[in-house]
């Protein structure tokens, strides 16, 4: 392929390094706030703060529970074991559907799949109530086990939608040549199929964390107890009826994404390709 | 791997339940942070302190959530047995069956307890349903440096707002919420408007209304506030010296710069009608619910929640102006000029309407609002569209 | 045994039904004969008799004597056992309680019973010229037990004629099965009537007529075929009918009820009628469902076209072997997607803020006017398709990336050395490689954007007028803000289902008839 001349490069070089500028700007401002003094935001646009203060990170970390307890921690807890816990189950049992669906001609297939998509057509904040109700009978309500579940299964339309694609776009020559060498079905799905999918099982794995690490309303409905709530759920106690503390927002929205954002680091390579062809072959 | 994690869950949701220690619980739900959550937490300790036959265990709930959760968690049995809130709910939550009528436990001597304007926002329909805890109302802060005595009436407003505009550029005379119904109901009752006529029905076009709104159009057309202005961007600006005057409630102090120099005064009389500019006044209390476990033990920590003791706790170290009377023998308190400036605004109010008609009422009264001051539409028709609107949400099978 | 398989599966729909139809027999003669227990108990206490066995209280509640000072506070006597009692205060029993609250309610609802359903609990109360007579009973002995022996033996005698039938074959086993099977049609009449027993007599008869038409066996063999893909699938299918099916179906359902103050009214098609019809708006009103509908579409479409645009276009950029700094500028043009939305809508929303927003700042410092974000439509509407495009651009990027990765470097040598332009190559090459992982994303995205929640409520909230909000905005007001009508709510969010399931089934169809 032909070099481009020289300032074309630098152009393009250019408009990146704008388009970066764009998109990290919203995130220079919380960054901003979060050690500038003070509850409300300042008149200024630029994105250098006049003052720089840890006060927002410290009321952040001490906050404590009725019971003396430190929040945070205990809710940036709760958060990782959910979000883990969902995310391990919600990936096993997308796995293996998303698997059958790619895999195995049968009947009922084209309804599954159908239904995987359209699921996530009904609007989510119109499920809280119906939701509600059924934790309340299963007995799971305000436990953090009652979350994991509902994430898990709330994000796996979009993992099995991922993973079917991505387990088309793989050959089936190995699994058939398993297959004659007597390997179970069993066998040539945990052995064959499984390592070869794990850029798509990467993708999933971070989509699955992210949702539930990211949800509030379902948290902040279905928990009961202050140490039960997530982080979410702590970040919002900074907006109060009639108030909010935007410094303490800033910083809890900070500490929120962070875990977030060094997974999409350091699984970006796995990001691309991950979500390749999803359903290409239908 | 997932038997590891459900061990962790288990082992998670067992330490959870430890703690208690044979007393009944009484669980109490609020959306208090801040300096508010402080004081709750100290009385609650004290209240667990000085008696043995229940424990008061806090929790707080997100603002957001709040009534999501009230109105999910109360009919499945899984809510609080007390909670605060304000008291503009308490029609519907009563309807709903979600809240306890307690005038049972309460005779005239405890009600003399607390201010009757007070203690009277927690009734519905012949019932109590809760005890005051604070009471909540916006005011005037003004800073001293731009604005030494603030403005009497609206004339003086308009006045003294023309040159002092002319004088800072790119600052404003005053700041308030000027499209939320919370914020233009001072104008809104000054000129002698109201949501609903006296018989309960529904009288959002009034001609008083309009001229409510067509005054609050006027103070943006003239420049004299900003448009659109939030809770945040009103402290924003009146840190930042844009703006002299503003509107807003006690949780506004939290957030002025120790720099600025402020006081609080009552608002202006409008000049038109000679009636005081009177903003809505929200009473927040602590009510039971109708699901409540040891609804005698509940009421107990009710009462000890709303004590004169614990009044003067919360108005001391969250400034929020209580509604026991004895709490202003307090010497402290009673010299207070922030609390004495609340409390003088406070006979100039009318409490938020409790009717369950009202939850209907903001959103179209705020559309209205934004299409008078910012899309400059005419104040009648927006009214009278938003009246209509609202109409059609009120029920007719209404029992 | 093994032929019985077509009579287990109906015995046991039908065993399901009786045991419910049992549960319902039970649960209403035992009501009803608790509350006449507490109602007699009640009007034995106004006579002043004395209570019978299990009434936990019984009183004549005396008339309120209202407080002078405080119209909602009143007080209330009661004779209890022939003495005089004050209700109430600091420290009173919380059986008064009831007996207060039962006669208050007494006074403003005329007599009622109550049967609470968790302990069996009856509080009954009569208006008497000497005040309100109230008594609560509690249930003295356990509720019957199931009928195990009934249920077992139709059982039984059913398998027998369904086998009998079995063997002889032919017509006879239709018979059998359908006869063996119908059995306990007979007590599910007897405890709760026609409509139990009306569907225990269908089973029996389609399952017999399935399994005339071989339809069973047929069945049986595809689930025997596909074992090992049921297997795979069926521990996901358990949890998403559990979690996601069961709501679902719930939430579509509500549609058909009207909610008012905790109580669920059937009202058919009304929602869905009024909302049809657009509520009695004109069409260029926002309140106006088709408004609502145009401004989603036009949401969607935009947003869409705006992040598959911008995804392509940095994706292609991205490949260029001769850029520096490729995986730096990569993983911050990915960092939109891992922050939470409703963060990144609230930012947003400030950085709109007409007076002091970071955006009119930067347009003041171009000697730009500022816009007044949410005073009209386009300007809202473009505040909150610039904070979605923000958050959704890299999802489309990324997959643009990854379907780049497989087209062979050599395709576009070979084009090179034919002459083809970078135009030719993009149109040619690149374009129909995309497609394919682009068309699913694109409909993923789609459904996402449909219903944005977040954006638009936290970054315009509706502004101006309301004429903003889109399809899910509206669901929610309905639900929250306009007095808890959770029925309209559902048949919004059935309207919004249906539409995103019809417009990707015209999609998917539209793309098969162009394969054709």
């Amino acid at each position: 392929m032909k070099r481009p001349g020289k300032l074309s490069v630098i152009a393009v070089h250019a408009g990146l390094a704008a388009a970066v500028a764009i998109t990290l700007y919203p995130v220079a401002m919380v960054i901003k706030k979060s050690i500038e003094p003070g509850k409300n935001f300042a008149l200024s646009a630029s994105p250098i703060p006049h003052a720089v203060t840890l006060d927002h990170f410290r009321e952040l970390l001490s906050t404590r529970a009725s019971s003396g307890e430190l929040l945070f921690l205990r809710n940036a807890l709760n958060s990782a074991v959910v979000a883990v816990a969902a995310t391990v189950i919600g990936l096993a049992l997308a796995t293996s559907a998303a698997y059958a669906l790619s895999r195995f001609r049968f009947r009922g297939r084209d309804v599954s799949l159908g239904s995987f998509v359209v699921v996530q057509m009904f609007p989510a904040t119109l499920l809280l109530m119906p939701l509600y109700v059924l934790l309340n009978r299963l007995g799971l309500l305000g436990s953090l086990f009652g979350l994991v579940l509902v994430y898990a299964t709330t994000a796996i339309p979009f993992c099995v939608w991922t993973l079917k694609g991505y387990f088309d776009s793989l050959p089936v020559a190995i699994e058939d040549a398993a297959r004659i060498d007597g390997a179970s079905a069993w066998g040539v799905f945990y052995r064959i199929a499984l390592p070869l999918a794990r850029p798509g099982l990467a993708v999933t794995a971070l989509f699955s964390f992210m949702t539930a690490w990211n949800e509030f309303i379902l948290a902040s409905v279905f928990m009961t107890d202050e140490r039960a709530y997530t982080l979410p759920v702590l970040l919002n106690s900074a907006v109060g009826e009639h108030a909010a503390d935007w410094g303490l927002f800033a910083a809890g929205a900070l500490l929120t994404s962070v875990p977030v954002m060094a997974l999409f680091y350091a699984l970006q390579r796995h990001l691309v390709g991950g979500i390749t062809a999803g359903g290409v072959k239908g | 791997m997932i038997r590891w994690v459900t061990l962790i869950l288990l082992a998670l949701t067992a330490c959870a339940d430890s703690g208690g220690n044979g007393r009944p619980t009484v669980i109490l739900w609020h959306t208090y942070t801040g300096a508010e959550e402080i004081a709750l937490e100290n009385i609650v300790s004290a209240a667990n302190r000085d008696q043995d036959r229940y424990r008061i265990e806090p929790v707080f709930v997100p603002y957001e959530a709040f009534a999501d959760k009230i109105t999910n968690a109360i009919p499945n049995g899984n809510g609080p047995d007390l909670f605060i809130f304000a008291h503009d709910r308490i029609g519907d939550w009563a309807e709903s069956g979600f809240i306890e009528p307690i005038e049972f436990y309460v005779d005239d001597d405890l009600a003399d307890h607390y201010a009757y304007a007070a203690i009277s926002a927690m009734a519905y329909r012949g019932s109590l349903f809760g005890l005051p805890m604070a009471v909540k109302s916006v005011a005037l802060f003004y800073r001293t440096d731009l604005c030494p005595v603030p403005p009497k009436t609206t004339g003086e407003l308009f006045e003294w707002g023309h040159g002092f505009v002319a004088s800072h550029p790119g600052a404003y005379a005053l700041a308030y919420s000027n499209i939320d119904l919370y914020g233009h109901a001072p104008w809104l009752h000054g000129f002698g408007g109201r949501i609903f006529a006296k018989d309960g029905t529904l009288d959002v076009a009034s001609p008083e209304g309009v001229r409510a709104a067509a005054f609050a159009r006027r103070l943006r057309t003239e420049k004299l506030v900003p448009a659109n202005a939030t809770g945040d961007v009103i402290g924003t600006l009146f840190n930042a010296k844009k703006t002299a005057l503003a509107i807003s409630g006690p949780w506004f102090i939290a957030g002025i710069n120790d720099t600025v120099p402020w006081r609080v005064a009552t608002l202006p009389v409008v000049t038109e009608t000679g009636l005081a500019a009177a903003p809505f006044l929200g009473v927040e209390g602590v009510l039971m619910s109708s699901r409540a476990d040891h609804k005698g033990l509940a009421f107990s920590a009710m009462r000890a929640l709303t004590s004169d003791a614990s009044a003067a706790e919360r108005a001391r170290r969250a400034r929020q102006i209580v509604p026991n009377n004895a709490a202003y023998e307090n010497p402290d308190i009673a010299a207070d000029p922030v609390l004495t400036a609340f409390r003088a605004q406070l006979s100039h109010t009318v409490a938020m309407p409790k009717t369950p008609a009202m939850r209907m009422v903001w959103t179209p009264y705020e559309t209205a609002l934004g299409r008078v001051i910012q899309s400059g539409d005419d104040p009648g028709a927006a009214l009278s569209r938003a009246e209509d609107e609202i109409r059609g949400y009120v029920r007719r099978r209404s029992n | 045994m093994k032929q019985l398989g077509p009579y287990a599966l109906a015995a046991a729909a039908a065993l399901v039904i009786a045991l419910g139809s049992f549960a319902a027999y039970r649960n209403r003669t035992f009501s009803e004969a608790e509350v006449a227990r507490a109602e007699a108990a009640a009007e034995a206490a106004a006579r002043g008799q004395k209570a019978g066995p299990a009434v936990i209280a019984a009183a004549v509640v005396l008339a309120p004597k209202k407080s002078a000072r405080y119209p909602f506070l009143s007080h209330r006597d009661a004779i209890i056992g022939g003495r005089t009692v004050s209700l109430g205060g600091p420290g009173s029993p919380a059986i008064h309680k009831r007996l207060y609250d039962a006669a208050n309610h007494c006074d403003d609802h005329g007599a009622f019973s109550e049967l609470s359903g968790d302990s069996g609990r009856v509080i009954a109360a009569i208006p008497t010229d000497r005040g309100t007579a109230v008594a609560i009973t509690q249930p003295p002995s356990p509720p019957e037990p199931l009928p195990w022996a009934i249920l077992g033996g139709l059982l039984a005698i059913g398998a027998v004629v369904a086998y009998c039938g079995i063997t002889v074959g032919g017509a006879a086993r239709t018979i059998g099965l359908a006869v063996g099977a119908s059995g306990l049609a007979a007590p599910a009449y007897i405890w709760s009537g026609a409509i139990p027993a009306a569907a225990i007599l269908v089973i029996a008869v389609a399952v017999a007529a399935l399994d005339a038409r071989g339809s069973l066996r047929r069945a049986a063999r595809a689930l025997h075929e596909g074992r090992i893909a049921y297997a795979f699938l069926s521990p996901t299918l358990a949890a998403m009918v559990v979690i996601v099916c069961v709501p679902f179906v719930v939430g579509l359902g509500l549609g058909f009820f009207d909610h008012h103050r905790g109580e669920w009214t059937f009202v058919g098609l009304d929602n869905f009628a009024h909302i049809l019809s657009g509520g009695g708006h004109s069409l260029a009103d926002p309140l106006n469902f088709w408004f609502t509908v145009a401004v989603t579409l036009a949401w969607t479409a935009v947003n869409v076209i705006l992040h598959v645009t911008l995804g392509v276009a940095l994706a292609l950029v991205l490949r260029k072997p001769w850029l520096k700094l490729r995986g730096t500028f990569r993983v911050l043009l990915i960092l939109p997607w891992a922050i939470p939305s409703y963060i990144t809508a609230l930012i947003w929303h400030g950085m709109f803020q007409s007076e002091y927003g970071a955006i009119n700042q930067i347009l003041a410092t171009f000697g730009l006017d500022r816009v007044a974000w949410f005073s009209s439509w386009t300007a809202a509407f473009t505040a909150n398709v610039a904070t979605n495009t923000w958050l959704g651009f890299p999802f489309m990027m990324v997959v643009a990336l990854g379907a780049l990765q497989s087209i062979p470097r050599d395709l576009y040598e070979a084009a090179a050395t034919d002459g083809a332009s970078a135009w030719q190559k993009f149109c040619h090459i690149t374009l129909p490689s995309l497609r394919p992982a682009l068309g699913p994303a694109v409909v993923l995205g789609a459904i996402w954007t449909f219903n944005m929640f977040n954006v638009i409520y936290l970054v315009s909230d509706g502004q101006p007028g309301g004429s903003t909000n889109i399809l899910v905005t509206e669901a929610y007001r309905w639900a929250f803000e306009r007095g808890e009508r959770y029925g309209m709510a559902a048949a919004y969010a059935t309207l919004i289902f249906i539409i995103l399931a019809g417009g990707t089934l015209g999609i998917g169809w539209l793309r098969k008839r162009r394969a054709r």
